[in-house]
């Protein structure tokens, strides 16, 4: 767990039980974001001009999560949206997974967490839980029970559970 | 110099600051990180913060921010980067 510590810095415990299951997470994490669909045939020059983000919401209900249109009613403007901005944010996203697995890999028994660490911290605990979330099919239209004794779902309260006393530290 | 008329100045209003960033509902961002961001974000104070969250909450979305184009689209990138189901639209 998160906890506030003396002049604002922030420390985190994880048992080794905990740490092995954020390890693998963020990871799996790491390798959605790194094979986006659109890198294939990817023109160079475009490349290079930063141009060659796709147009498209991901098929993926986790990446279209993760990248959603920018545009509820004017595709587009979503079209265009995406395609300057996609892969910023996709970079955005994956040093923030950088930073909080550099952290679990040089792992010690417990950590002092930076202000900016934690911000990672707290971006990339809730990209995982949207993810999560999302393959577990929580949405506003069924009710999950959050009681259910499944794996899938004890993750994802654990996860809740972290999250929220990172920003209960914060706070 | 006579103070403009109320019309006037709503008219103005509009016309300066035409589109919105809309935040929308979503059954997994927790309520207490979603009124953190718009703190951290727009700097906005803690009730402010929490009054839109509850908006968003409770009705299924919330205009969070108006001003030109471009800076909405700034908004919705950020908000995108914080995992918040974010949408800009022209204010009419």
């Amino acid at each position: 767990m998160f906890k506030s510590g003396l002049g604002g810095k922030l420390t985190l415990k994880l048992d080794d039980a905990e740490l092995g299951v954020l390890s693998q997470l963020f990871e799996q994490m790491a390798e959605l974001l790194e094979h986006p669909e659109s890198e294939a045939g990817a023109d160079p020059l475009a490349k290079m001009l930063n141009m060659s983000g796709s147009t498209q919401i991901s098929e993926d209900p986790a990446l279209a999560r993760l990248f959603p249109d920018g545009y509820s009613d004017d595709e587009h403007a979503s079209a265009d949206f995406r395609r300057f901005t996609e892969q910023d944010l996709r970079a955005q996203k994956l040093a923030a997974l950088a930073t909080v697995r550099v952290s679990l890999s040089d792992w010690t028994g417990k950590s002092s967490i930076t202000a900016q660490q934690a911000q990672d911290w707290l971006k990339g605990l809730n990209d995982l839980r949207l993810v999560l979330g999302t393959r577990l099919e929580i949405t506003d239209e069924v009710e999950t029970d959050f009681g259910a004794d499944e794996p899938g779902i004890h993750l994802y309260n654990y996860l809740t559970y972290l999250q929220g006393t990172l920003i209960d530290a914060l706070t | 110099m006579s103070a403009m008329p109320i019309e006037d100045v709503a008219i103005d209003v509009m016309t300066d600051r035409p589109w919105i960033t809309l935040v929308w509902n979503d059954p997994i961002n927790l309520m207490t990180y979603v009124t953190y961001v718009f703190q951290t974000y727009f700097g906005y104070d803690k009730p402010k913060a929490e009054l839109l969250m509850l908006d968003v909450h409770e009705k299924g979305r919330a205009v969070v921010s108006s001003g030109t184009r471009e800076e909405m689209e700034r908004d919705v990138a950020a908000m995108h980067s914080y995992g918040l189901w974010a949408t800009l639209q022209k204010d009419d």
